[in-house]
């Protein structure tokens, strides 16, 4: 049989590339893994769409999801909340789809209207990994567009959030657009402040007047455009009480703004239009450094972004579909595989394996007898189930956890470094602009001493104080996105930077269930192997999919005499007179024989159970160096929702035993975190799933590990993917420097405001004298902050 | 909304395609003479319509718009169109547009030899080729906002920009330096008058180097590399900074060309600070082109095509670098009016234009033949030719320009110039210049190549005319957001061309004003208008191309002081329409040229140079003894002048050529006492009247 | 120096030009999406390439509306 095998090992899917493990799926010259993939090849050879094939090889996703899944979408109310746009013909929806992943997606997605009549225009985000879909309502509906979708391996996710207020994106651009005003403005002051700095000819001397008024009218749109937000956002912090950088800021933009004016229209001088202009210019940029995220990444995610738009609810015996915030105590609502159960209730029929991880984190799925109460957000693995409500979504266990963090979460507040500094700044420097007003006032000479006051609000313009932070943070934000941990904000950094103490989750956080191979516990023959791999490929349930995939490089086909599938427990079948078992304890195991019990698909071949393919986890790599080094500067914790099955290695791991703790429930987690915080820790929670959100959202820095960051991970500071976990360590101590970086860069930039008050003081501050030391100090800040940080990366090899 | 069907206009880009191929072979060829020439005098055939003066601008001319010009206008026709998806907005445009342009072609050839020229660098078209410029410009804006307003592509992509920059910008810098007032069909004088005439042909100068042969090669650029690479652009983002702020920096720049002018110090700081700023988008521009290559370098082992972009890249990294270098005052003292700045545009025009334009054409040409090029092989020779031909241009021009500009400035310990006579400096780089007109052969060799290569192409394939292609109609936009302008900006085309003529008018009638008040550059008493002869004389002066080899305009360096005489002032050229201050020193600088010899040595210089100054590269005039002096126009050149506020008397112009017998005859008289005998009423007689007067109206001892 | 400030003028007016329409490209949403439209160049206009049978892939679209 062994050339059978090798033309296996060589065939890969055209379409998805996965490995062929059963022939008898070929069309036109091309194999598939399985019938999906197949039919995706011909809907689109059909519609002459294969150049989707040309431009990447396999480019395919094979199917997983079942579009069942989207029955809701039937209900017109719920179908048009997520519509962007609707008239009485055309409709427009923006849809997330976490599968588009290379040019071919695209490329497809974008030439949706060749597979589908109605479709009238579509556009994809690569980035965002979002289609915009425009198209005839009357000729297609919402809930076609959407299968069709999933048909051809691009099953959009909607979930509850989506349907809620439509996520208005704050307008970025509009900030750009300012920048875009200040930049113009700036270089053609400058243009126009070139004569006077480099000595009009006396010809020109008429014009040096006219060069004033023109400077003053490209200040004006800085005034009244560009400089807005500053003005705003002082008033408010005015307002608050707590003086930000932007009071001095806005101080010395106006104190510019009217001595340019007055010097120019009294002709006493030449005004400060460009120092005005720039100034602006660099700040807005500043901002707008400040604001680099990650558009890509969700950080806001709640339990909304997982549970589903709506159910379906059995009402006098028939199905309807209502929308989940319809949803009542003593509703009765069915379950399908794969979904995910909404609220509190209570199991009324059906076989019930629920997949908890989102919630309590254990990997293993839990059977559930009839009359159980099932909590919110655990996933139905099996067949089809019905459940009554017990509580409605709102008041349901996960939520109620969510909602009563959320309030804690508003008292606190984090002051970043540039705003503590300019609590004294503020004082500090109107009193010295006062005191050397008084002084000149004093000695006589007012004229001086107006001067002197305005120059000196100009020169502490803390300009470079106020872009110093923004550049280092982003810089580092950069370093850390090419290492694979995404920071929400450049405030994140800050945070990560202040952590003293450590709290890991488990399942998920520390260990991981992404393995090739799955483990098999007991003694399995080549010969049954093949048997088992036999069986295993007739069946589409994941565990099966799984088997398969372990055995397919050992392993031949079998002919199979008999087969059955039992929906719940597992497959029974036929080979060579043998029977084989293959699914849960109960059903392969039996009470019978005592053997050992644990998460995995068991295996029994006539009367022998031949043991077990374990679902166990397996720790990150380089977690054990990591947890060293981490134990000498940090205090570190572990909350574990499952059992303490591997208590014994992880105490071995972790220097505080009783820093350890299993069982923990979401709120448990929780509450700990708070303990700490109330104990004085800074806390940083690192976690994953639902289950430990709200402990996210509660520490003072939560970052969420997830295997693919596009992927839903929970409401947080940062995501770090899972492959770089073991950098972890490097990431505080970078942090860390970051926050040196910034120290040093505030000394620097006041040196430059305490050189500029020598002069400010004496007022006599020459424009040019200005218009060079603000971009000089600038420049230095920005240049000094980026190389150090490149340095410091470098140094920490990031 | 449904699925529409329609066609790319191929055939307007293979006309323009070959129109590119033809120019330029045309204008090297003629390069080629032209740096014969500065070697063998002797190949100026001792015809008016061969000598160097005259074809030196058709060289550039045809390079410039011929060759670059149709090469544009290919890579527009043919980006544009797949890019908007959409065909060409009007056939009939199209073929007005390539038409045209190739008509004021064959005229600036027509014209240019004949002598018709404004003697403005780069626009020496006289007057009626350029309105009919403006006119084929203006077909082009149409034919593309046009296809932008019916486009099928919402988002417009980068290249499109830089194209709508070229266009617009090209437009008005047109119209700005081409203000002319016409006395005859094919003579006019320019508005403004010497320094400001100097500033307005350099803003001009700088800017269609920016917005002609940068500005819509990298649009091309960051269509065609992509597609040659089947790779998208390093970083999109970046090229999108990189357009706007090349944009808005590259307007400022235009005053380095005239540093140590007379132009006041502030204008020219103004140029090289704006200069130096300019490195930063363009060399953003070359790494985010050369980085779109990166994982793809064994690809350009084997594409001549992106072999051809790589160096086209380099070259304007180089020519980016460079340029902002030279506006350095510093470097500039040395550099300007040497063969350094031939080698800086060369290099850019060779390297970044040229090969760019050898790259589409062999990536473009067998696309829409619908087959493959006729021979790889032949087209990476034609690189390697190429890429040899610029080495061997560049280095011995930069090395000339060394060896010369140090030259020109040394001095002896006893404090006089160790190279007192003009003629010595050059003949040291003779065979420099010689190496270099190799270059120029290799190049076109090479272009030749790629003309036999390109023709089999056509041969087996034929060409699709109607390339069909299809897309969905364009959406409206669906936004609840309500502004005033929304409706123009549904149509952006629409909202710029607006935009546009708002700018022009404003323009206009903000500014001219100030050209109609008297200029307000300091007078000096003693500069008079020129006479009628002399008149007369600048105007030959002109037309023979004088300018192209010599500069008026002595520097206020002592090097320059010593070998020519006192310094140029700003008030010496107030009358000067246009001005003549040229950019290159093939020969020595005339500003103080005036009554340095006698007539007789003038005379019999521009008989025979050599007769006078041994080894002279100067090509012979004999035909200025031939012809006769146009008289007939005198009176109508007196009153142009007085409209641009010459002081001539009033009625001058009725008795001015009395005044012009009479100083002819002067001059008569005084080559007859040497032995010379030419009648008083030949062109000779003018031309040297006029540099007999050059630069003696401000006596030495005014200092 | 009159013609200094006409030129300065002019220089001014295209500045403005394009501040204009930069305006109207950032409202209009052209700087959404900074990748996409790089990748979307590179595809081919597919009609091209499966000649005719492809002009019945057209048909077929022109009867669905």
């Amino acid at each position: 049989m062994t050339p059978l095998k090798d033309v296996q090992k060589e065939q890969r899917c055209f379409h998805c590339g996965d490995v062929v493990v059963k022939a008898n799926y070929e069309v036109d010259g091309h194999d598939f893994c399985c019938l999906g993939c197949k039919s995706v090849y011909q809907v689109l050879n059909q519609h002459k769409l294969t150049h989707y094939y040309k431009y990447n090889t396999h480019p395919g996703i094979s199917i997983r999801k079942d579009k069942s899944q989207y029955f809701y979408l039937e209900d017109e109310g719920i179908a048009n909340s997520l519509l962007d746009y609707k008239d009485d013909h055309i409709a427009a929806v923006t849809l997330y789809v976490p599968t588009i992943h290379c040019s071919s997606c695209i490329w497809l997605l974008e030439n949706l209207h060749k597979l589908q009549q109605g479709v009238t225009n579509t556009r994809a985000d690569f980035l965002r990994k979002e289609v915009r879909i425009t198209f005839c309502h009357d000729i297609i509906k919402l809930k076609q567009l959407v299968e069709l979708l999933t048909e051809i391996g691009y099953a959009p996710i909607i979930t509850l959030k989506d349907t809620l207020s439509k996520s208005e994106k704050k307008d970025s651009n509009r900030l750009v657009r300012k920048i875009a005003v200040a930049g113009f403005c700036f270089g053609n002051s400058m243009m126009i402040s070139f004569p006077e700095y480099f000595g009009l000819g006396t010809f020109e001397r008429n014009y040096a007047q006219l060069f004033g008024v023109v400077n003053l009218l490209f200040t004006l749109p800085i005034m009244l455009y560009s400089g807005q937000d500053y003005f705003v956002s002082s008033i408010k912090s005015i307002r608050q009480g707590h003086l930000n950088l932007d009071i001095p800021l806005t101080l010395g933009i106006i104190v510019l703004f009217l001595r340019s004016v007055w010097e120019i229209l009294s002709g006493s001088g030449a005004g400060f239009s460009d120092t005005l202009c720039g100034l602006l210019f660099f700040l807005l940029i500043g901002r707008w450094v400040q604001q680099k995220t990650y558009h890509h990444l969700s950080f806001e995610r709640d339990y909304r972004s997982y549970f589903p738009v709506a159910v379906t609810k059995i009402d006098a015996g028939e199905e309807k579909t209502v929308a989940l915030s319809a949803l009542q105590v003593g509703d009765r609502i069915l379950i399908r595989n794969n979904e995910i159960i909404p609220a509190d209730a209570i199991l009324l029929k059906g076989a019930a394996r629920i997949d908890f991880s989102f919630v309590t984190g254990e990997s293993s799925p839990v059977d559930k007898i009839l009359g159980e109460i099932i909590y919110a957000g655990g996933k139905q693995t099996e067949q089809v189930i019905e459940l009554e409500v017990v509580k409605p979504v709102s008041q349901s266990y996960l939520t109620s956890l969510w909602n009563d963090q959320k309030n804690k979460k508003e008292q606190v507040f984090f002051q970043s470094f540039s705003n503590k500094i300019s609590r004294y700044f503020t004082p500090i420097l109107l009193l010295i602009a006062f005191i050397s007003l008084f002084f000149w006032f004093y000695i006589g000479e007012p004229g001086r001493a107006w001067s002197a006051f305005t120059a000196v609000l100009i020169i502490g313009c803390p300009c470079a104080l106020a872009l110093s932070s923004p550049f280092t943070l982003s810089a580092v934000l950069s370093v850390f996105d090419r290492n694979g941990l995404f920071m929400k904000d450049t405030l994140a950094i800050e945070k990560m930077a202040g952590i003293d103490t450590l709290v890991f989750d488990k399942t998920g956080t520390i260990s991981t269930l992404h393995q090739k191979e799955l483990p098999f516990k007991g003694s399995l023959p080549a010969m049954e192997a093949s048997m088992v791999f036999s069986v295993c490929r007739n069946s589409n349930h994941p565990l099966s999919r799984k088997i398969v995939q372990s055995l397919q490089d050992t392993c031949e086909i079998l002919p199979i005499s008999s087969y059955a599938e039992i929906p719940g427990k597992g497959i029974r079948a036929i080979i060579k007179n043998k029977e084989v078992l293959i699914g849960s304890y109960s059903f392969v195991v039996g009470t019978d024989v005592q053997f050992y019990k644990g998460p995995g698909t068991y295996v029994r071949i006539d009367e022998h159970v031949r043991g077990v393919f374990s679902m166990e986890q397996k720790w990150r790599d380089g977690l054990e160096s990591l947890i060293k080094a981490l134990s000498s500067s940090y205090e570190l914790h572990l909350l574990s929702g499952d059992v303490d099955r591997d208590s014994s290695v992880l105490s071995s791991l972790f220097p505080q035993r009783d820093y350890l703790n299993f069982n923990q429930l979401p709120a448990d987690k929780l509450h700990y975190i708070s303990s700490l915080q109330q104990n004085g820790k800074k806390v940083a929670m690192i976690g994953d799933g639902l289950n430990d959100a709200g402990a996210l959202k509660c520490a003072d820095l939560g970052l969420a590990v997830s295997d693919d960051v596009n992927n839903f991970s929970p409401a947080c500071d940062a995501i770090m993917s899972g492959a770089s976990f073991s950098k972890f360590c490097r990431f505080l101590g970078f942090s860390k420097k970051a926050m040196h970086i910034i120290y040093c860069s505030f000394a620097i930039s006041l040196l430059y405001n305490i050189v500029g008050m020598y002069f400010a003081t004496q007022g006599n501050l020459s424009p040019l004298l200005a218009a060079i030391l603000m971009p000089l100090s600038t420049i230095t800040i920005i240049s000094f902050t980026s190389l150090t940080t490149r340095l410091y990366a470098r140094k920490y090899t990031l | 909304m449904q699925l529409e069907t329609f066609n790319y206009d191929n055939k307007i880009v293979r006309n323009f395609g070959i129109a590119t191929i033809f120019w330029g072979i045309v204008g090297m060829s003629v390069g080629l003479l032209v740096a014969v020439q500065l070697v063998w005098p002797f190949m100026n055939f001792n015809t008016p319509f061969t000598t160097f003066g005259r074809i030196r601008p058709l060289h550039t001319n045809a390079v410039i718009f011929a060759f670059v010009g149709n090469g544009i206008f290919m890579g527009v026709y043919y980006s544009l169109q797949r890019l908007l998806k959409a065909r060409m907005y009007s056939d009939l445009l199209s073929r007005i547009h390539f038409w045209g342009w190739q008509l004021i072609i064959l005229a600036a050839a027509i014209t240019l030899p004949l002598g018709f020229t404004t003697s403005h660098e780069y626009a020496e078209l006289e007057w009626p080729i350029d309105i009919a410029i403006t006119i084929i410009w203006v077909v082009f804006g149409i034919n593309m906002f046009g296809t932008i307003i019916k486009r099928r592509e919402r988002h417009m992509y980068v290249a499109i920009w830089f194209y709508i920059a070229t266009f617009v910008t090209i437009a008005v810098l047109h119209i700005v330096n081409s203000v002319e007032l016409p006395i005859a069909a094919w003579k006019s004088y320019y508005l403004y008058a010497g320094v400001q005439d100097a500033l307005v042909q350099w803003w001009y100068g700088h800017n269609a180097v920016a917005f002609f042969l940068t500005t819509p090669y990298l649009g091309m650029m960051y269509y065609f590399l992509p597609k040659m690479a089947n790779r998208p652009v390093y970083s999109y983002k970046l090229s999108i900074l990189h357009f706007w702020s090349l944009i808005f920096i590259y307007i400022w720049a235009g005053p380095h060309h005239l540093l140590y002018t007379s132009l006041p110090s502030w204008a020219q700081s103004l140029g090289v600070v704006f200069s130096i700023m300019l490195i930063a988008p363009s060399w953003g521009g070359m790494i985010n082109g050369l980085l779109t290559l990166r994982g793809a370098w064994d690809k350009v082992r084997t594409e001549p095509t992106l072999k051809f972009m790589v160096v086209a890249l380099t070259a304007y990294g180089m020519a980016t670098f460079e340029g902002p270098m030279l506006s350095l005052k510093q470097v500039n003292a040395i550099a300007h009016f040497t063969d350094w700045i031939v080698a800086h545009v060369h290099v850019g025009a060779l390297g970044w234009n040229g090969f760019m334009t050898f790259a589409i054409l062999y990536w473009a040409i067998p696309k829409i033949y619908g087959t493959a090029l006729h021979s790889k092989k032949m087209a990476s020779v034609h690189f390697w030719v190429g890429t040899l031909g610029i080495l061997f241009y560049a280095i011995p021009m930069y090395w000339a320009a060394v060896v010369q500009g140090l030259m020109w400035k040394e001095f002896t310990p006893e404090g006089v110039l160790k190279y007192p006579t003009f003629l010595s400096t050059t003949l040291q780089i003779l065979p420099m210049h010689m190496l270099r007109a190799i270059g120029g052969a290799l190049y076109l060799s090479g272009a030749l190549l790629m003309t036999y290569n390109l023709i089999r192409t056509m041969q087996k394939g034929k060409l699709i005319a109607n390339e069909p292609a299809e897309a969905m109609a364009l959406p409206p936009i669906h936004t609840n957001e309500k502004s005033i302008h929304r409706r123009l900006e549904r149509k952006p085309a629409l909202f710029m061309v607006i935009a546009l003529i708002v700018i022009l008018i404003g323009g206009m009638v903000e500014m001219m004003p100030t050209f109609m008040i008297s200029s307000n550059v300091p007078t000096i008493s003693s500069v008079k208008p020129y006479t009628p002869l002399e008149l007369q004389g600048r105007d030959i002066y002109i037309r023979e191309g004088c300018v192209n080899c010599h500069s008026q305009t002595v520097r206020p360096f002592r090097s320059e002081t010593v070998r020519y005489g006192e310094y140029s002032k700003a008030g010496e050229f107030v009358y000067d329409h246009p001005f003549l201050w040229g950019s290159k020193r093939t020969g020595p600088d005339l500003h103080r040229v005036g009554k340095k010899y006698p007539n007789k040595w003038h005379y019999d210089h521009l008989l025979d140079p050599t007769l006078t100054s041994p080894g002279s590269i100067m090509p012979p005039y004999p035909w200025l003894i031939n012809q006769k002096i146009d008289t007939a126009s005198t009176a109508a050149k007196i009153t142009a002048m007085r409209k641009l506020g010459v002081p001539y008397p009033k009625e001058y112009e009725n008795y001015a050529n009395k005044d012009l017998l009479q100083q002819a005859k002067s001059i008569v008289d005084d080559l007859k006492q040497s032995e010379v005998d030419v009648l008083s009423d030949r062109e000779i007689i003018a031309i040297v009247a006029y540099l007999q007067r050059l630069g003696t109206d401000i006596k030495v001892t005014e200092k | 120096m009159s013609a200094i400030f006409f030129l300065i003028a002019c220089s001014v007016f295209i500045a403005l030009f394009f501040l204009g329409a930069f305006f109207w490209a950032n409202k209009n949403g052209q700087h959404d999406d900074t990748y996409t439209p790089a990748i979307r160049i590179l595809f081919e206009d597919d009609v091209i390439s499966d000649g005719q049978e492809n002009e019945k892939g057209v048909d077929e679209s022109e009867l669905n509306k």
